[in-house]
């Protein structure tokens, strides 16, 4: 029964959520309606309670074992703890019934947003181009000819990319957007269909309970 | 003789192997300098952009511009000003907007770009008429969760999927909700994305209902959307700081919106940076010649 009733469900939802995008009929598009209003979004509220759950055990346990980086993990609790008691009780912009301002110092949510998160995931994907940079510098050697091939093409984007090449060279722009429109296009086509079928091909596996990894390796 | 011979080998070794940190001095300060010190570089609309801008320029009154604000604070640098160059547009087209969010980190950044330009809008209005009151021109939905709920959900009727507002008003008693019921109404729908959303809107909102959509995405992943514009799918599209720079360009050449351009500021920068980086893969590559040659 551990299997089969997961197994069962993925069949039954599987064939539920394909079948309106075929049968255009009014009970099949209220009933697929209703299933996405109600049942999905009761899934995704389970999901959330589940996601902090687990993230919270996972710190816990880290915590306790005092693994790599541990300290880490009591700024990850202590941030989720009290930005959520701001979010319940302070409002989004401060209009809660817990204050959310000492002062001239504001801690409502979009405060800690704004100058908090943002900041920070900004500066993450900033240090990407770092790594981009030396990366291309080692990495991007015209060794043959389909490497020299993917040089060119990357310069003429590159330069493409940037209003410069509108002065050095007005059409340069224009063949920038033909790479990216006709042979790109194509290749993008050949791999979207590929990628289509194999998808395809692995949910029909799922559904029909040929493929069992999802269950978590139970045989 | 054979000793400058391996002199001159060194140098050319050398040039291969400079120290990543070396690279990386060079490109922080090639991206500094413009920021402290801009030099602005008007870009010439390209025509993804050029055909998103005048689809949104030309949508019928009846009908609306939808912004699904998808993005995440690491990519704000390059989107944000994405969703601030639409909402000048459309306010000051008189465009009806609806904003919404299916990423959930999505919403601060929506209600910034609101703030920044409802105060621009609101700060030069002389009567009603002309400011840009919620309710009235435009709504903020919020945020809905899984991705195809609010997608295919807003197909059916768009006050069912957001039966209250980011405010927490009822959507229904919002005056502009009178006129957007569902994709009907809709004249595009743009998702400003970094991540897949914009796939699910292609895939599931204008194969099913048949809406135009526009995408804002950034630089890395624009090669993936020229598929479906080429198909006609997407309608238009901003790829990256450069499309949202175009944008802000259109948007002050064509509808005399005089306000701050993050976009086209930031691009001295990113110039300077790729200029870096094509002038470190030229040196290596004539290390790596070179040393090839005399091998």
């Amino acid at each position: 029964m551990k299997v089969r009733l997961p197994l069962i469900l993925v069949l039954i939802t599987g064939i539920l959520g394909a079948l309106p995008f075929i049968i255009p009929h009014r009970i099949a598009q209220n009933f697929d309606n209703e299933f996405r209003n109600s049942v999905l979004r009761i899934i995704a509220a389970f999901s959330l309670v589940l996601g902090v759950g687990s993230i919270v055990r996972h710190h816990i346990y880290k915590i306790q074992r005092r693994k790599e980086n541990w300290e880490y993990s009591w700024i990850l609790l202590v941030s989720l703890v009290i930005t959520s008691i701001i979010g319940l009780f302070g409002g989004i912009e401060g209009n809660g019934s817990l204050p959310t301002r000492i002062g001239d110092f504001y801690f409502d949510i979009q405060t800690i947003y704004m100058h908090a998160a943002i900041p920070l995931g900004a500066t993450m994907f900033a240090m990407l181009s770092f790594f981009m940079a030396s990366a291309a510098y080692r990495a991007f050697r015209a060794r043959n000819f389909e490497a020299t091939l993917l040089l060119l093409a990357a310069f003429i984007v590159m330069l493409g990319s940037v209003p410069l090449s509108t002065y050095v060279l007005p059409k340069l722009p224009d063949f920038a957007e033909w790479i990216l429109t006709v042979p790109n296009t194509a290749a993008k086509r050949g791999m979207g269909f590929g990628i289509a079928l194999g998808s395809l091909a692995t949910s029909l596996k799922i559904i029909l309970g040929i493929e069992r990894g999802w269950l978590g390796g139970t045989k | 003789m054979n000793g400058s011979l391996k002199s001159n080998y060194g140098i050319w070794e050398k040039l291969t192997k400079i120290d990543r940190r070396l690279i990386y001095l060079f490109l922080f300060l090639v991206v500094l300098i413009p920021l402290i010190y801009p030099f602005r570089l008007a870009p010439r609309a390209m025509t993804p952009v050029l055909k998103l801008f005048n689809h949104i320029d030309t949508i019928p009154k009846d009908k609306c511009l939808v912004i699904s604000v998808d993005y995440t604070p690491d990519t704000e640098p390059e989107l944000h000003p994405m969703t601030i160059a639409l909402l000048r547009h459309a306010f000051s087209r008189k465009i009806k907007v609806g904003i919404l969010c299916i990423s959930l980190l999505g919403l601060g950044l929506a209600q910034d770009a609101i703030s920044i330009v409802t105060n621009e809008f609101n700060s030069k209005a002389l009567t009603r008429n002309d400011s840009v009151i919620y309710g009235r021109d435009y709504v903020f939905w919020g945020w809905q969760t899984p991705v195809l709920v609010p997608i295919l959900g807003m197909g059916e009727n768009i006050s069912k999927v957001f039966p209250v507002d980011y405010y927490g008003n009822k959507t229904d008693t919002l005056e502009i909700m009178k006129t957007i019921k569902n994709y009907n109404d809709v004249g595009i729908l743009v998702s400003i994305s970094g991540s897949a959303i914009p796939f699910y809107y292609i895939t599931y909102a204008q194969t099913q209902f048949g809406v135009r959509i526009g995408v804002g995405s950034t630089a890395v992943q624009a090669a993936d959307f020229y598929p479906y514009i080429n198909s006609g799918q997407v309608t238009g599209m901003m790829s990256g700081m450069k499309g949202a720079a175009e944008y802000e360009q259109l948007v002050e050449e064509r509808c005399k919106i005089y306000a701050r351009r993050k976009a086209t500021d930031a691009m001295a920068a990113q110039t300077a940076a790729h200029l870096w980086i094509m002038i470190t893969i030229i040196i290596g590559n004539i290390g790596y010649f070179i040393l090839r040659r005399r091998k």
